[in-house]
C-alpha cells in the first residue's frame, strides 16, 4: 500500500481537483439519478430501521409492508370518554363514509357517525377499512430501554470504548513518538515487530486470550473486556507517519531552548498532530464500539455485556416474540453514536481510509 | 547512530545516551507489553494448544502432537475426492500449457508473452480442484470469500468510477449515503439484515414480488442463507471499497483521459484501457484486504444464521467459535483450525500476490 503524504494527495479525496470541468449536462443528469439511486439501496437498511423504529406494534407487520410509520386515527365523539379509531366505510348502497368504531360484538362492529352521534350502525369487519396516518411512536424505545438492562448494556459499552480509546490513545503517541523522534538501538526491527503484529489475525490468538484472561479472574470485568485491545499497532503505525512529517529542526530548537523531550512531546508534538491523532480516535472508537468476538466470549453476565451482545440476545430472545419495533429501536440506539461520529467527522475518516488503507 | 567527536568528549556523553536510549524503550514499554502477551506469546500458546486434547470426562490435557491436524485434514477436505480428481488435474494442467503453446503458435508470437495467461489458467484449474475436494467449513469460507470479494469489489469500482465524475453538484450527498455502511458494527449490520430477510413482511422479499418473484425463505433455505450473508457483509464492506478505488482512481494521472479523447476513445474504451489497467494496484490491494476480510467474518454470521441451516454458512471461523465456545469445548482442535485458516490466509496474500505482479501495471 502507498503512504501518500504530500498536502496534494492527503485531500485527493475530496471532491476532484476545482480546475477540471464538469461533465455535460446530459451525464449529469443520469449520473445524479444514478447515484442517487444507488444511495438510497445503500442506505435503505438504516432508513427502514429507523422508520420501522417510530412504528406501533400493529404496523410493523403489516403486508404488504409500508415505509412510513403510520398510526390509526382517532376522533373524540361527543358521549364518549376516549377518541374512538376512525374507520372508511362502503355502506350498503355503496356510497363511502367515514365512521368511528364504539365497540365489536358478535363478529360485527358498531360504528358511530363521528359528527351525528345519534347515527349509528353495525357493520362486518371486512367493510371497514382503518384509516391511518403518518404518525411517530416512541414505544419501542420505551420498551426497548425498560424490558432489559438496555442503559446498563449502554453504559458497559461507553465504558469499554472510553478505555479503549484512552489507553490506545496514550500508548499509541508514546511508541510514535519514540520511533519517530527518538534514537536508540534496534529501533527498526521493534517497529517492524509491532507492524508485524498487523498480520496476525485476532482469531489465532483469541482462544489462548481467552483462557489467560479467565485464569485471572477477569471474565465479566471491564478490565477483562479491555486489557487485550489496550496497545494498537495500528495506531502506532499512523501516527509515526505522520510525527516523522514534522521538521527535525523543530525537536533540535526546542532541545537548545532547554526543552526534554518530554515536554517537546505534549507542548509541540501533540498540538501539532491534533489531527492525525483524532483520526485514530474516530478509528479507535470504532473499532472498539463495534467489537463482537471478544465481548461475547468472555462476558456471561447479563449485566456485564456490551450493547452489541445485548442486542443479539435481545433478538434471539424477542424472535418468538418477534418485537421488531423494540429490535430496530435498540438497532438505532446502538448504532447512533458511530453514525454521529460518521455525520461529524466524514471527511477525517474518509481521508483516514484513503491514506492508510485500514479501517483501524 | 551518530557520533560528533565533540559529544565524545564531554563527561555528561554517556550517562546521557544512556538515558536518551531507556527514554525511547520506557515509551516503548506499554505498547509492546501489551502486544507481547496478546499476540506474540498466544501465537506460541495457540500452537501448543492445537498439540493437546482434554479428555471427554475431566480436565485431563492430554498431548497428542499432530493428531488435531489430521483429524481436521479428514474433516475439511474430501481425501477421496482428492485421489480421485487428481488425475484430472494433472490432465487439465497438461491440457492448459499445451493450449497456451497451440494458441502462441498459431497466433505466431513467442510463447513468452502469453506466460501470464498460462499463470491464469493454472491458478483457475487449480482453484476448481481445491473447491472440488474441500467440504465442511473450508468449503464454506472459500465460496464465501469467492462470493463476497469478487462481486463486491466489481460493484465497488463500478461505484468509484461514477463517483469520481466531476458533477456540479450534490456530490458530497451521494458519497455521504454511499458511505455510511462503514461505521455499523457487525452485530447491528445483521439484525437489519434480518429484517431484511424476514419471512412474511421482509422488504427485499416484498421487493421480489412486485417485480413477480417469489423470493426465497433467505435465512432457513440451505442454499439461500449462505448468500444472504454474502450481500450482508458486501454492505457493509462496500464503503472502504468505494473509497479505497475512489483514491485509486484519483491517483491516475488527468493527461491520459484526455490523451485518449485526443484519440477519440469513448467511456467504456477509457475504463477498459486507461482506468482498469492503471486501477490494478488498487484492485489488487483490495483483492488482498477483502479475501482475510471475508474470513474473518463473524459477528453477521452469529446474528443471522449461527452457522445454519445444517452447517451450510458455517465458515472457519464460526467452526473456530463452536467448536471452542459451545457445548463440550473443544480447544486443542479449534486451534488447530484457527492455525489452519491462519495459514491459508497466507497462502491466499501469496497467490493474489503472484497474479498481481504479472498484471499490475505500475504508472
Amino acid at each position: 500500500m502507498s503512504m501518500p503524504t504530500s498536502e496534494k494527495e492527503k485531500s485527493a479525496i475530496a471532491v476532484r481537483s476545482m480546475e477540471e470541468r464538469p461533465v455535460d449536462l446530459r451525464s449529469e443528469i443520469i449520473l445524479q439519478f444514478l447515484l442517487f439511486g444507488v444511495g438510497l439501496i445503500v442506505s435503505f437498511p438504516i432508513l427502514l430501521a429507523l422508520l420501522s423504529s417510530f412504528k406501533v406494534p400493529e404496523d410493523i407487520i403489516n403486508y404488504p409492508p409500508t415505509l412510513f410509520p403510520q398510526q390509526q386515527v382517532h376522533v373524540s365523539v361527543t358521549g364518549y370518554d376516549e377518541p374512538l379509531p376512525l374507520y372508511q366505510l362502503t355502506l350498503d348502497d355503496g356510497t363511502v363514509a367515514e365512521y368511528a368504531q364504539v365497540s365489536r360484538e358478535g363478529g360485527r362492529l358498531y360504528m358511530v357517525n363521528p359528527s351525528n352521534p345519534g347515527d349509528m350502525i353495525d357493520v362486518a369487519p371486512s367493510a371497514a377499512k382503518r384509516i391511518e396516518r403518518f404518525a411517530l411512536s416512541f414505544e419501542n424505545y420505551e420498551t426497548a430501554w425498560t424490558s432489559q438492562p438496555f442503559a446498563r448494556y449502554f453504559f458497559n459499552s461507553v465504558v469499554q470504548t472510553g478505555i479503549i480509546v484512552a489507553f490506545q490513545l496514550l500508548f499509541s503517541i508514546l511508541a510514535a513518538y519514540a520511533f519517530a523522534i527518538l534514537d536508540f538501538p534496534g529501533r527498526n526491527f521493534l517497529f517492524y515487530l509491532i507492524v508485524g503484529s498487523l498480520m496476525v489475525p485476532f482469531q489465532l490468538t483469541f482462544i489462548p486470550n481467552f483462557i489467560f484472561v479467565s485464569e485471572l479472574g477477569l471474565s465479566n470485568t471491564y478490565i477483562g473486556l479491555t486489557l487485550p485491545f489496550l496497545a494498537s499497532a495500528f495506531g502506532v503505525f499512523l501516527l509515526r507517519q505522520f510525527f516523522m512529517s514534522l521538521p527535525r529542526e523543530l525537536y533540535e530548537a526546542a532541545l537548545i531552548d532547554g526543552a526534554n523531550s518530554w515536554l517537546y512531546l505534549w507542548r509541540v508534538v501533540v498540538p501539532l498532530s491534533k489531527g492525525a491523532i483524532s483520526a485514530f480516535g474516530i478509528f479507535s472508537f470504532l473499532g472498539a464500539w463495534s467489537q463482537y468476538l471478544w465481548p461475547l466470549v468472555i462476558t456471561n453476565e447479563v449485566d456485564m455485556r456490551t450493547i452489541q451482545i445485548g442486542i443479539r440476545f435481545f433478538l434471539f430472545d424477542q424472535e418468538r416474540g418477534a418485537d421488531w419495533g423494540g429490535i430496530m429501536a435498540t438497532a438505532i440506539i446502538a448504532l447512533l453514536p458511530t453514525l454521529l461520529i460518521f455525520l461529524v467527522a466524514q471527511r477525517q475518516l474518509v481521508r483516514g481510509i484513503a491514506m492508510t488503507g485500514l479501517k483501524g | 547512530m551518530e557520533s560528533s567527536s565533540q559529544d565524545l568528549h564531554s563527561p555528561w556523553y554517556g550517562r546521557r545516551k544512556l538515558l536518551k536510549m531507556l527514554e525511547g524503550y520506557a515509551y516503548l514499554t506499554p505498547t509492546l507489553v501489551v502486544l507481547s502477551i496478546f499476540v506474540f506469546i498466544p501465537i506460541i500458546s495457540s500452537f501448543q494448544l492445537s498439540l493437546t486434547r482434554v479428555a471427554p470426562f475431566g480436565n485431563a490435557v492430554r498431548y497428542v502432537g499432530l493428531e488435531n491436524y489430521e483429524r481436521l485434514l479428514v474433516r475439511l477436505i474430501n481425501v477421496e475426492a482428492a485421489q480421485t480428481y487428481l488425475p484430472y488435474l494433472l490432465v487439465a494442467l497438461v491440457l492448459s500449457v499445451i493450449a497456451i503453446i497451440g494458441y502462441s503458435i498459431l497466433k505466431h508470437q513467442p510463447f513468452g508473452q502469453y506466460r501470464s495467461r498460462l499463470q491464469y489458467l493454472i491458478i483457475f484449474v487449480v482453484l476448481v480442484y481445491i473447491i472440488a475436494i474441500v467440504q465442511g467449513a473450508l468449503r464454506v469460507s472459500l465460496i464465501f470469500t469467492l462470493g463476497t470479494t469478487i462481486p463486491g469489489i466489481t460493484i465497488s469500482v463500478f461505484l468509484a468510477i461514477a463517483l469520481s465524475m466531476p458533477l456540479r453538484r450534490f456530490s458530497w450527498f451521494h458519497r455521504l449515503l454511499i458511505f455510511v455502511p462503514i461505521v455499523i458494527s457487525s452485530a447491528v449490520t445483521g439484525v437489519l439484515f434480518r429484517w431484511i430477510y424476514h419471512p412474511v413482511v421482509g422488504y427485499i422479499n416484498y421487493v421480489l414480488s412486485l417485480l413477480g418473484i417469489d423470493g426465497p425463505n433467505w435465512l432457513s433455505d440451505a442454499d439461500w442463507a449462505i448468500v444472504a450473508i454474502m450481500l450482508a457483509v458486501l454492505w457493509r464492506q462496500l464503503g472502504f471499497n468505494v473509497i479505497i478505488a475512489l483514491a485509486g482512481l484519483q491517483s491516475i494521472s488527468s493527461t491520459f483521459y484526455e490523451a485518449a479523447k485526443v484519440d477519440g476513445a469513448n467511456l467504456w474504451h477509457q475504463i477498459r484501457h486507461i482506468t482498469l489497467p492503471l486501477l490494478s494496484p488498487t484492485l489488487f490491494f483490495l483483492f488482498v484486504i477483502n479475501t482475510i476480510n471475508s474470513l474473518q467474518v463473524f459477528g453477521e454470521i452469529d446474528v443471522l444464521t449461527q452457522g445454519g441451516p445444517g452447517e451450510t454458512t458455517r465458515t472457519l471461523l464460526y467452526d473456530i467459535y463452536f467448536l471452542a465456545f459451545r457445548g463440550t469445548p473443544q480447544r486443542g482442535i479449534a486451534s488447530a483450525e484457527s492455525f489452519v485458516l491462519f495459514i491459508l490466509i497466507v497462502i491466499l496474500s501469496v497467490v493474489q500476490f503472484r497474479i498481481a505482479n504479472s498484471r499490475v501495471h505500475y504508472q
